[in-house]
């Protein structure tokens, strides 16, 4: 399983996108913004690309012919993009913190506070378990599930923000005392693992029966 | 000791199934799989490694069920699908740093020997290597993880005449000691002419014939006449070719009769393929 991560993290992922989170977590720094567009990106760019590597580079037949369980080879491709989807959450972080040390404004939209993570976790958690069972269908196309799954968190993420906005109630959960930011943070959390499972026993049944 | 032993793998696809794919290879020979393209090679290679569900038969490897020990048995199985066509932008050293992790047996000594014997340049790019030196690497790799059985998809393909000889020479070597066998599809009969001890014949998803190499051809005769004496004796041939001087056909010895006006000779592997595949067009 390690040696599955060690070649997803040296061969199938292109280093460029180790420092991608470093760059696109700037973009929290403008001030009064759709933040989530900030981790969106990580769907719009890294994703695709990563995909579009894997398939180009035969990565799935080269992976079946280690001494490894294809499970193994589905449980990798999720940790791996998992792992990728932490580090932009942890650098949004940090470029969330410096947001709020300079600007003392509120935001029009969701402000980049403790609960605006807690639903990018869930955005994430939807984007996993659509994107991961669709595509270990067949293990070879990938723009239907990218598209789908990046779709769904566009849109979920746009409704989050509408009712910002538009519903008090909402709003006062979300941008109301620490304690029920954490709340959605936690929940976030929970849905994030959660799915992370799900679409791990789903797409590893689908893979079983894929032919290479 | 059987190295491999495939029993009546069945596979369905829509246009095309493998039929009770039954064959067995012994430690320290080997074993050619030949078929014209298209007949079920690669999808019964593919089959005994598990890289595509099977809809019935076994395949045991060292005695062993190989699916229940799919991660054990594959330490000991150095394999070669359509060439080395995976990260190809990736250079050796890289590769080989990834796949060396995933083989306990990985001895480093091996490696540096069989890289130097066959001139390997670490820092070369999988897509700078000839078709020649991709099978040299690939092998390379099996050896140093102590593989025992050799699975290799048309490892000669494409390869000039003096680096397939230089290969089959290396065939040989390998299996010398009689610890470890090779099962190696090709559709260039000579090769097996060279090297192997063992032939599969598989035509179209069926398995023709499963021997030693010499039993194959005596099991065969090719008969040519007149067209008259064709008319007596053409039921049982496995398929035949007419000419303005007369005909040639394939058939079994088994069913040879003897004719004042018919020659008979020993067939060749590649006598064998065409004729079973002019019968295929035929049936068609």
């Amino acid at each position: 399983m390690t040696n599955l991560l060690y070649k997803e993290f040296k061969l199938t992922i292109n280093p460029f996108f180790y420092i991608l989170p470093f760059l696109t977590g700037a973009l929290m720094l403008i001030p009064t913004w759709l933040y989530f567009f900030v981790l969106l990106y990580f769907c719009f760019i890294t994703v695709p690309n990563f995909f579009a590597n894997s398939k180009a580079q035969n990565d799935v037949s080269f992976s079946v012919l280690m001494p490894v369980r294809k499970s193994d080879i589905v449980k990798a491709r999720i940790l791996s993009v998992i792992s990728l989807e932490l580090l932009h959450m942890v650098t949004a972080v940090i470029y969330a913190v410096i947001h709020n040390k300079i600007y003392k404004m509120e935001n029009f939209f969701l402000n980049p506070n403790i609960a605006f993570f807690g639903i990018s976790f869930m955005m994430f958690a939807l984007f996993n378990v659509i994107l991961f069972p669709m595509f270990y269908k067949n293990a070879y196309q990938y723009g239907a599930a990218v598209g789908v799954s990046t779709g769904a968190a566009f849109v979920f993420t746009s409704c989050v923000e509408l009712l910002v906005v538009f519903s008090p109630g909402v709003q006062s959960v979300l941008e109301g005392n620490t304690v029920s930011q954490l709340l959605v943070l936690a929940a976030g959390i929970v849905s994030f693992i959660l799915t992370a499972y799900i679409a791990y026993r789903l797409s590893s049944q689908r893979f079983e029966k894929v032919d290479i | 000791m059987s190295a491999l032993t495939v029993k009546g793998l069945n596979k369905k696809y829509e246009k095309f199934e493998l039929k009770d794919v039954t064959f067995h290879l012994d430690e320290g020979y080997i074993m050619g799989f030949i078929g014209s393209n298209g007949a079920g090679k690669t999808t019964t290679l593919k089959a005994i490694l598990n890289m595509i569900q099977i809809n019935g038969g076994e395949v045991h490897v060292f005695g062993q069920d190989f699916s229940q020990n799919e991660m054990i048995l594959k330490q000991d199985i150095g394999y070669m699908l359509g060439g080395v066509d995976f990260y190809i932008k990736k250079k050796i050293k890289t590769i080989t740093d990834v796949v060396k992790r995933f083989y306990t047996n990985w001895d480093d000594d091996v490696y540096n020997s069989y890289k130097e014997r066959f001139n390997l340049d670490e820092d070369k790019k999988i897509s700078e290597l000839s078709d020649g030196m991709k099978v040299k690497y690939s092998l390379t790799l099996a050896l140093s993880h102590n593989a025992k059985l050799f699975i290799l998809d048309e490892p000669t393909s494409g390869l000039d005449p003096v680096a397939r000889d230089n290969l089959l020479e290396l065939f040989q070597e390998l299996v010398e000691d009689g610890k470890r066998s090779i099962l190696f599809s090709t559709h260039i009969t000579s090769d097996l002419e060279k090297c192997a001890d063992y032939i599969t014949y598989i035509n179209n998803g069926e398995i023709i014939e499963s021997s030693t190499k010499e039993d194959l051809i005596n099991s065969y005769r090719i008969v040519k006449g007149s067209l008259k004496s064709l008319q007596e004796i053409k039921e049982p041939f496995i398929s035949y070719k007419t000419n303005a001087f007369g005909f040639s056909g394939l058939i079994r010895t088994d069913d040879l009769k003897t004719h004042e006006d018919i020659s008979v000779e020993a067939p060749n592997l590649e006598d064998i393929m065409i004729y079973y595949a002019k019968r295929e067009n035929k049936d068609d």
